[in-house]
């Protein structure tokens, strides 16, 4: 069983950057009102932050990350981990966490690479993160998860897509800052893959098995939401039990249920299956769509960035998604260390200039 | 559970007036058995009457009949 515990390990920060535009979907979308408002209803996404047309996930995790390491007073030489879950990516070559590392002015006593998952990338990237803290001489770590799923989606060549598609995705990066002590709240997390259901979220073109596509179209992402629904509302769930069974908890344990922000008809079947209540479960798909591995911190941002009360939270939270792949946390966080939200029209063009 | 009832629990999913679905009639024809719908479906059947769906099982849907013979 992929199971890891963490009693050194402590959440010390989250933020979350967003564009500064957001839009509603009646605004977005060339469909009808009433398709429109039933996909709403549905889905739960009323409108998004669109990422501006030179920004890019690294922006918005490089303004989230700044912001923890300015209001935390982090000392740049004592962050020696900087992990980057993204699918969009500034580069195919090299891992956009490099050029992070660099932006950020960290020292390079520094391990930086991307991880390359979707929406279980949250859970995954704490785990990956804490297991290096334990593993290398540094007291801090940074997870950077974001994607700018809304703005790939929105691309012309991307015509094969659902139109539904294209509604329920926002841009959005995050932060969230680990911090190696003698001791802390536990961690714990239980991670799961099936390569089975690789073909249920998928690109299937434009990497190195298929590389050359006739046409620009076939470069769209594909997407069986039966399976894909079948799958989220079986084995979360169940991931979801077998982390208490492990741990001795049962759901009143837990201040609030952070789901992935799939969509909202997905995890309220989650919240009935595993009799979470619905007030215990967070939301943040109405606003900012599904934000993909940005998601969980997104919905903590969104419900504890404004509250500044100094009280430990217990969070179960589960992201499922492309893969397949599934993964739970039990975790703790002060809310006075949930940031609010923070919006930007900073881009950086920091890049490589061709050279003739 | 009649024919009729199992029509209108359909119709009820479906968001469409009573009376509006016939066995006979192809699901590619009705507008509102989209993706969502199929979504609903799942959980429908799963509530109601026990029965796991899975995606190529609705892909062969062909009628309103066909979802009507596994509502059981």
């Amino acid at each position: 069983m992929a199971y890891a515990k963490y009693n050194n390990i402590s959440i010390e920060g989250i933020s979350v950057c967003v564009s500064d535009k957001w839009t509603s979907l009646y605004d977005i979308s060339e469909q009808d009102e009433k398709t429109i408002s039933k996909f709403m209803k549905r889905t739960g996404v009323t409108g998004r932050y669109d990422a501006g047309v030179r920004q890019t996930s690294a922006d918005f995790c490089y303004s989230a990350a700044k912001e923890l390491i300015e209001k935390n007073n982090i000392p740049l030489n004592k962050v020696g981990v900087l992990v980057l879950v993204t699918q969009t990516a500034d580069y195919n070559t090299p891992s956009t966490a490099c050029v992070l590392q660099m932006r950020l002015g960290l020292d390079t006593n520094c391990i930086a690479f991307d991880v390359n998952l979707g929406c279980s990338g949250y859970v995954n990237g704490i785990n990956i993160v804490s297991s290096l803290l334990n593993s290398v001489d540094a007291e801090y770590g940074l997870l950077l998860c974001g994607d700018t799923t809304a703005k790939e989606k929105s691309q012309k060549y991307r015509t094969r897509l659902t139109n539904s598609a294209s509604m329920l995705f926002g841009d959005a990066g995050s932060a969230t800052l680990l911090r190696k002590k003698t001791e802390a709240d536990n961690i714990s997390i239980l991670l799961n893959t099936d390569g089975e259901g690789f073909k249920a979220l998928i690109t299937p073109y434009g990497g190195w098995r298929n590389p050359d596509v006739d046409d620009p179209s076939e470069l769209a992402d594909y997407m069986d939401d039966i399976e894909v629904f079948n799958f989220a509302t079986t084995k979360v769930p169940e991931q979801i039990f077998n982390i208490m069974k492990i741990n001795g908890t049962t759901i009143d344990d837990y201040d609030c249920l952070a789901l992935h922000q799939a969509n909202l008809y997905i995890m309220k079947q989650i919240q009935k299956k595993t009799g979470f209540s619905s007030e215990q479960m967070l939301v943040s798909i109405d606003k900012f769509g599904n934000t993909s591995s940005a998601s969980i911190p997104t919905a903590l941002v969104a419900n504890f960035g404004d509250d500044n009360s100094d009280r430990v939270i217990r969070i179960m939270g589960s992201g499922f998604g492309v893969g397949l792949s599934w993964a739970t946390i039990d975790m703790a966080v002060n809310v006075k260390n949930v940031l609010p939200v923070i919006q930007t029209s900073e881009y950086f063009e920091d890049g490589y200039n061709k050279i003739n | 559970m009649t024919e009729r009832e199992k029509l209108a629990m359909l119709e009820e999913m479906l968001e469409l007036e009573e009376g509006a679905l016939n066995v006979d009639m192809e699901l590619d024809d009705i507008e509102e058995y989209d993706s969502m719908s199929k979504l609903s479906l799942i959980v429908l059947m799963e509530d109601e009457f026990g029965v796991k769906l899975d995606a190529n099982t609705i892909r062969g849907f062909k009628t309103v009949g066909d979802i009507l013979k596994l509502m059981v």
